[in-house]
């Protein structure tokens, strides 16, 4: 099977492109100034560790989400003993939709973000604009770490490709602490009420959208799995803290790849309500219908509140809700049995979990912007063998038409789309490497 | 403290007024006539002994009842609640309200220790035992705002199942104040209210 085929629904555009072209950073972490020039295609960036590798990618992601995908606190950005640190990139290729990106952040706590050199009111109007997806090494904890790092995964993805999520997490998060807050004590039962019908509102919200995505990638993630393990395919389902609604059922595990699993409504036929195929989701994809599986998960949810309104009482916090949510994944380690990748899974699936989920991103962005997001590459191969490094690689290559921007601490093993050119990285120095030009 | 220091710590007390702002402001009224001063002062004075909380509906006002309460061409079957008496300005200005209003004196917020005790709730229940017929909920399209919305939803379900609750339809800007919303925006969202 190849990779192209493999790719969801949505990516049919995916020959139209952008790239970064000039990149400029100035006292973002060890860089005290650096200006390069990316070349379309990219460029395979080698480096001692501490050189600067992976405090590149994170600017170049700043730019996407304007946060650390490292998780850092912003003032943490800013090279040692100044004020403030800037990124900039200009981006170019026929799909780009802007020319300039820039992000600017002061220790007095102040950060902007320009596009094409005007300053954005809010940073969600400006998110998901550059295009990128990170592969670190450090995503296998997204696999084997604690549910939060998988609910973090899922918020950023579902920001950048979901209309309207940011909002409702937001609103889903203030409900959610002001009911905590009336929880303590000598609680009022009108008081705590007051937030229930909130919390269900918005948190309906992010669950439908959460499972729809999950869903709607379930399939092409068991596909990437088996691509670069050679194993049985793993899955990934939905696991949210409220009980399933009636006619929709947990996951893939019954049902075979591309058989629909659902006795509820099941028709993906598209209603002039539909949105465009953005999201790659494919299923469900009218208003209509998602607002009528929100008030499914909306039932649920106030149910589950309900029947453990004793124990939230006694705990005085919120037990229920996507605040506890969860993805599961799973391998099936023989006909009849499964095992939970999350605690069971042995180091390779779970770095090979990762590797699918992080392709499955890239489609679901790539759906999204009509184009192939740009790849950065954090030492990926460092952990797999040469037989899963070959074929993520050929997973990378074939069909995907996105620019490479990849970080490694040696030359060895990387030959990705006939060859990258080659560049050093040296105490937060980048140069274009004259030998290692392809 | 010098009389300079004092006024500046006291501007710098106001809302939105930090020390820079706070500085400026004293050093422009050191440079104005005298006169002008103390009819400022005199109004600040005033407001500080004249205006109350109306003790029918919470508005502020130097009467009591209120102009709201008093005017006779008022529809008394309606009660339009507000948070702040500020509200009542911008929905006014709107030309498209005719009933009575409610002042609750802010919004339920635990995290700010704000119950309904510390809102003027108990006096809404009261007038609800009369004549109205509707109640529209204004309060802010914040998180704050729906939460008191819906109780008092609630707690009027419990006074009188017959009187029909409405909410000032979206339409407001998410997040935004209704005091900074404009008027077509505000007679949009009263003509769209629905029933909670
Ligand atoms: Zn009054």
């Amino acid at each position: 099977m190849t990779a192209s085929r493999i790719r969801s629904a949505g990516t049919a555009q995916a020959t139209a492109k952008a790239h970064i072209g000039r990149l400029s950073l100035h006292n973002f972490r060890n860089f005290q100034r650096a200006e390069c020039e990316f070349p379309p295609a990219g460029v395979a960036i080698i480096g001692p560790n501490g050189a600067g590798k992976t405090n590149l990618l994170e600017a170049i992601y700043y730019l996407e989400i304007f946060r650390s995908f490292r998780q850092a606190r912003d003032r943490e950005l800013v090279r040692f003993g100044q004020r403030v640190f800037r990124v900039e990139a200009e981006i170019r290729g026929e799909a780009a939709g802007v020319e300039s990106l820039a992000a600017a952040y002061d220790r007095g706590g102040r950060k902007k973000v320009e596009v094409d050199g005007e300053e954005v009111e809010r940073f969600s109007d400006a998110i998901g604009t550059l295009g990128a997806v990170v592969f670190s090494l450090d995503d296998v904890e997204i696999i084997r770490g604690s549910p939060g790092g998988r609910r973090r995964f899922l918020n950023i993805l579902l920001s950048l490709v979901e209309p309207g999520y940011v909002d409702a997490l937001q609103r889903y998060r203030n409900f959610l602490s002001q009911r905590n807050e009336a929880l303590k004590g000598e609680a009022d039962p009108a008081m705590i009420d007051a937030w229930t019908e909130g919390l269900v509102e918005k948190g309906a919200r992010v669950m439908e959208a959460r499972h729809r995505w999950i869903r709607g990638q379930a399939d092409a993630f068991a596909r990437y799995g088996e691509e670069i393990s050679g194993e049985g395919p793993g899955r990934m389902r939905y696991d949210p803290s409220v009980d399933w609604p009636e006619g929709m059922t947990p996951g893939r595990e019954e049902a075979g790849p591309g058989q629909p699993d659902e006795s509820g409504a099941d028709g993906s036929a598209e209603t002039s309500d539909s949105v465009a195929d953005g999201d790659g989701t494919g299923r469900w994809r009218s208003r209509e219908e998602r607002r009528e599986r929100a008030e499914r998960w909306a039932e649920r949810f106030r149910r589950a509140l309900s029947e453990n309104a004793e124990r939230e009482r006694r705990r005085e916090v919120t037990v229920v809700g996507p605040h506890r949510d969860d993805i599961e994944f799973r391998a099936r380690v023989a006909d009849d049995e499964q095992r939970d990748l999350r605690k069971y899974g042995s180091g390779g699936q779970q770095r090979t979990a990762a590797l699918a989920l992080r392709l499955v991103e890239a489609d679901t962005l790539a759906g999204r912007l009509g184009r192939d997001p740009i790849y950065l590459l954090d030492d990926v191969f460092a952990e797999l063998d040469r037989d899963r490094s070959r074929r993520v690689l050929h997973l990378l290559d074939e069909g995907r038409s996105g620019q490479v921007i990849l970080a490694a601490p040696k030359a060895a093993d990387i030959e990705l789309r006939g060859g990258l050119e080659r560049w050093t990285i040296r105490d937060g120095r980048i140069e274009p490497d004259a030998d290692g030009t392809a | 403290m010098s009389a300079i220091d004092d006024l500046m710590q006291e501007f710098g007390r106001l809302p939105g007024i930090g020390k820079k702002t706070a500085r400026r402001l004293t050093y422009y009224l050191l440079k104005q006539p005298p006169g002008d001063v103390r009819q400022l002062a005199g109004a600040v004075e005033r407001v500080a002994d004249e205006v109350e909380a109306c003790s029918n509906c919470g508005n502020l006002s130097d009467e009591d009842p209120c102009g709201y309460c008093r005017d006779d061409r008022r529809d008394p079957s309606v009660v339009c609640v507000v948070e702040e008496a500020s509200d009542i300005a911008a929905i006014e200005k709107s030309g498209h309200y005719d009933g009575l209003y409610h002042v609750l004196g802010g919004r339920l917020s635990p995290l700010d220790g704000v119950g309904p005790d510390d809102l003027n709730v108990a006096g809404l229940a009261e007038r609800l035992r009369d004549e109205v017929e509707e109640m529209i909920i204004a309060t802010n399209p914040s998180v704050e705002g729906e939460a008191t919305a819906t109780y008092l939803q609630k707690l009027v379900d419990q006074i009188d199942e017959e009187i029909q609750i409405t909410r000032l339809a979206r339409g407001l800007p998410v997040g935004g104040d209704l005091e900074y919303a404009d008027g077509v925006t505000i007679a949009e969202a009263f003509s769209g209210r629905r029933e909670m």
